[in-house]
């Protein structure tokens, strides 16, 4: 196993050898978009029916489609009549919404095995349905606590599609005449955002925007027993961060567009679990795309509700050390830069390790300047720490040219320091070898090529330098011997392009 | 406001734009009886009043050029001025009557900043008048700095961007400064981008504003900022006057930061050339600017010509002679402890000043004059008959190595020794080569040590 658990003093976030948190809760099994879509469409008719069936009514579904084509049940059959009554009619609710609604249920139920179960008496009418879900719709859209508490496990998927989702229903229903959707994004996302933001928070509050108005003249128009079932919106005044509410430890990345949702949102318990899940996740699948996915949400959530303690120190040096094992260096730069100013407001963790990181970073990086004031950042007691030490020692090794105390440095790295040597090592060693066939004249043992170069073995040195040239090696009775009078600018000259690309991806 | 409009005719009438620059002078600490006096009693209407008296029906009684277009930019400049005065009484605490904090101050005078851009932009100002562009952002830069530290040591929290996924610990920090950069890049190209001929051009007040730019953008630590702005200027060099024709404090503050530009990109070659022309302009008692320009061009002189400063040119800046001073000992000795710890002792100031990573190259002139006393104490060869002596030039790494572990002080093994000197070789310090099997360097006989006369 590559990983280094880091030997610093003090606090140790010893992330793998701590013992499973047992109070870790089962994650329920993210739908996809379509499942997540249809599920919101059920939800008001399926509420009010019958609890689930015992499995054994299910029969197959071909078996039963046949079946009941030609076996209505006379409930369904009143169901149906009572849907077309004049005196069941809604205005504004057109016939083909109401035809394509009832055959949906009916499916629905069919599929479901549960047609003879269900109470058909007590479902609710399609009309009906269509108006409490346009009512819904536009409520969603003006207060996202209205939607509160419907099944918050999706919350994210679910949120994005619903409130698409409500858009458009607006326009077809024109219960918005004023604004086409087009206008409504446009207008609220582009030109004035922070009253976009008001709405969307304060607005059923505040109950003076046009927009708000505009939603209870409709409440008013509905029918009086409708209105009591539904939910009145009372979300939290907002002052300051929000406070999280949603229990699922796992929660895939979406980038912000609005304000986050308090239940969308996990509070601090929540996420130390899930901290504990991922980090269990990590070790047993070691999916990084999962990994990274699952940590960028977690951060996220941190951010919103303003959480900067220990436990968010502890989260991104985390994700900090698996993407330096992974090589993510874009991932690795937003946590560093999140970890310097956390520590420097005070807050424990590691700093000695991260620190350290951050010099050998910017060796590779090459960016003086950034070296310079990491170099700034540190006091003097900590300039004695292993790890910094180390570090500030390789940085002039290199800027003294002294490759011998380099490549011993190499050998011996603190915590996973050596990911990030391993970056620029190839760089040094041509550095090191144009320096070699500069001085070292006629040859050189490619043992001690070897050994200065701290390459693992003979083979190894050998292919380097083969490589880039395969006259340079040459074989005598008991050794081989590299040619540095004959290797001219080849180093040099790979030296010289090796230096100029250096890779700033997600350099800060 | 009398007072201060009279002024402003004056100024008007002699077309003297420092003239009129004095009368947006925001600096309490020397006008405080004037800024008292147009503050008055505070009162808006009386102000406006007064404004409109002596803009718009006052005016037959002195005879100045001014048209309705600029009438109404100085009006509106004047009027923003004015308010921003009562803020500075205020958080200065020359007012009874309100309090006020550095972030008002700065808004208010942003205001007067963003009026006078405008003043050229929509209001036809004239490009004598520029350096009242320079005084409001001189002082908006002034203000900002102000802001920030206030905001950091009341250190409330502030609005975090809530879209964000993580926080962005940069922007709370300088939030005004980074506000004020942008300004001061409008100003910036507010100048540069004027196309009148170049008599009446405000592309003379460029530098003005790349100064203030670039002091900006160093407290920022954004150097590529710099760097984008010394770009445009070169791209634009053929219609920006040649930077001799502007004023002397000007041309030293450019080319001061030129240089240190250059010399923070390891460029020290074009360092050294634009530090010393700043070097030699410079006014003789700027003492602090003098020491700042010695601060860097010291380095590269030692780095491109090997060069070490004398005691009688540090002997007026008592700080770079602390510093400087044991170096340089440790160069001309060769003695690789002390160099070591003098580094070591400067550190802090070193790092601080961004210089320690150049200074530290020094070792390898120390290193270098070690090798030469090696190859002097060598002696020469047994001369054959008739021929010129030659000094000995096959010498074993065991004598290189004890030197180097004398001087140095600590244990070293051959390998880095050799490595050492392989550096020496690859940098054309030391002329030769390294024969490992047997032990030995070889020293060019012409020339072995470049530049120091062996």
């Amino acid at each position: 196993m590559s990983w280094a658990v880091p030997s610093a003093p003090g606090v140790q976030p010893a992330y793998y050898s701590q013992p499973i948190n047992t109070a870790y809760t089962p994650v329920s099994i993210r739908p996809g978009f379509g499942q997540a879509y249809q599920s919101h469409q059920q939800y008001p008719y399926s509420a009010p029916a019958n609890p689930p069936q015992p499995a054994n009514t299910m029969s197959p579904p071909s078996d039963q489609q046949q079946q009941q084509k030609f076996d209505w049940p006379q409930s369904v059959r009143n169901y149906v009549q009572r849907t077309f009554q004049a005196s069941n009619e809604i205005p504004g609710v057109a016939r083909e919404e109401k035809e394509a609604r009832l055959k949906e249920i009916i499916r629905s139920e069919q599929e479901k095995g549960t047609m003879f179960a269900t109470n058909w008496d007590e479902m609710p009418l399609p009309q009906q349905l269509i108006q409490k879900e346009r009512q819904q719709a536009l409520m969603a859209s003006v207060d996202p606590a209205a939607t509160r508490g419907q099944a918050p496990s999706f919350a994210v998927t679910k949120k994005r599609k619903s409130s698409d989702f409500s858009e458009s229903e607006q326009t077809n229903g024109s219960t918005v005449p004023w604004r086409s959707t087009k206008a409504l994004s446009l207008e609220d996302r582009v030109s004035k955002p922070p009253n976009d933001k008001r709405q969307l928070m304060d607005g059923p509050l505040t109950g003076k925007s046009k927009f708000q108005k505009h939603v209870e003249k409709r409440q008013r128009r509905g029918d009086g027993g409708y209105q009591s079932s539904y939910r009145s919106p009372s979300p939290p005044p907002h002052s300051g961060p929000i406070v999280g509410m949603n229990a699922v430890l796992e929660k895939q990345y979406f980038r912000l567009t609005a304000a986050p949702k308090p239940e969308e949102v996990r509070p601090e318990q929540v996420l130390q679990q899930t901290l504990d899940l991922l980090k269990r996740k990590w070790r047993k699948e070691n999916n990084y795309n999962y990994i990274c996915d699952q940590f960028k949400s977690l951060r996220q959530d941190l951010t919103v509700q303003h959480i900067r303690n220990e436990f968010t120190v502890s989260v991104y040096e985390i994700h900090a050390r698996i993407a330096l094992e992974k090589g993510d260096l874009g991932e690795y730069n937003q946590c560093q830069t999140q970890l310097r100013a956390l520590y420097r407001a005070g807050i424990k963790g590691n700093p000695i390790e991260f620190k350290a990181y951050r010099i050998l970073y910017f060796i590779h990086t090459a960016n003086r300047t950034a070296l310079n004031d990491a170099i700034a950042d540190l006091t003097t007691a900590e300039k004695e720490e292993r790890p910094v030490k180390h570090a500030l020692n390789v940085r002039s090794a290199l800027a003294l040219g002294n490759y011998h105390r380099f490549f011993q440095l190499y050998l011996d790295v603190p915590n996973m320091g050596a990911y990030l040597m391993d970056m620029f090592i190839k760089r040094e060693r041509l550095a090191a070898l144009a320096n070699m066939c500069k001085a070292f004249k006629p040859e050189l043992k490619l043992r001690y090529v070897t050994e200065e170069l701290a390459f693992e073995s003979d083979a190894e040195a050998a292919q380097f330098i083969i490589d880039y040239d395969q006259e340079l090696l040459q074989e005598r009775n008991d050794h081989i011997v590299f040619l540095t009078g004959k290797a001219g600018q080849t180093f040099e000259n790979a030296r010289a392009q090796a230096f100029s690309r250096v890779d700033l991806k997600g350099q800060i | 406001m009398d007072g201060l409009i009279h002024q402003f005719r004056a100024a008007y009438a002699a077309t003297n734009g420092e003239q009129l620059a004095e009368t947006l002078n925001p600096d309490v600490e020397t006008h405080s009886a004037k800024l008292q006096a147009i503050w008055g009693r505070g009162d808006p209407r009386s102000m406006t009043s007064d404004l409109n008296f002596l803009f718009y029906q006052d005016q037959g009684r002195v005879r100045i050029r001014l048209s309705k277009e600029e009438t109404n930019g100085w009006y509106a400049i004047y009027t923003a001025y004015w308010k921003a005065i009562g803020e500075i009484l205020a958080v200065e605490g020359l007012r009874s009557d309100a309090k006020s904090s550095w972030a008002r101050v700065y808004d208010a005078w942003k205001e007067v900043t963003l009026l006078t851009i405008r003043g050229y932009t929509n209001h036809d100002f004239e490009n004598w008048t520029i350096p009242c562009l320079y005084v409001t952002g001189k002082y908006l830069r002034l203000y900002a700095m102000r802001a920030d530290a206030e905001r950091t040591l009341s250190n409330e929290d502030t609005a975090i961007d809530d879209l964000q996924d993580d926080f962005d610990p940069q922007a709370e920090e300088h939030k005004s400064l980074e506000d004020c950069a942008r300004h001061l890049n409008r100003i910036f190209q507010t100048c540069a981008s004027d196309r009148a001929p170049l008599e009446e051009s405000r592309k003379w007040g460029v530098y003005y504003a790349v100064n203030l730019l670039f002091k900006t953008y160093f407290k920022l630590h954004s150097e590529s900022l710099s760097k984008n702005i010394l770009r445009v200027i070169s791209a634009g060099r053929s219609d920006i006057p040649p930077i001799d024709k502007f004023p002397k404090s000007q041309q030293v503050t450019f080319k001061y930061y030129e240089g240190v530009l250059a010399f923070l990109e390891e460029n020290y070659v074009e360092a050294e050339r634009h530090l010393e022309m700043a070097w030699l302009m410079c006014h003789r008692t700027s003492q602090r600017n003098l020491e700042l320009i010695l601060t860097y061009l010291i380095p590269c002189r030692l780095l491109t010509t090997h060069t070490l400063p004398s005691a009688q040119l540090l002997e007026p800046f008592p700080r770079l002679q602390k510093l400087f001073t044991p170096l340089a000992r440790a160069i001309k000795k060769a003695d690789l402890r002390a160099f070591d710890i003098a580094l070591r002792d400067g550190e802090d100031e070193f790092i601080k000043r961004r210089v320690y990573l150049t200074l530290e190259r020094g070792r390898d002139i120390v290193l270098r004059n070690l090798l030469r006393k090696v190859f002097i104490a060598g002696g020469f060869e047994e001369a054959k008959e008739g021929a010129a002596t030659v000094r000995r030039t096959r010498i074993p790494i065991t004598e290189f190595t004890a030197a180097v572990q004398m001087s140095g002080g600590e244990a070293i093994d051959t390998d880095e020794v050799e490595c050492l000197m392989a550096n020496m070789i690859y940098k054309n310090l030391m002329k030769g080569y390294i024969a490992h099997e047997r032990g030995f360097v070889v020293l060019s006989k012409s020339g072995a040590f470049p530049g120091t006369g062996v």
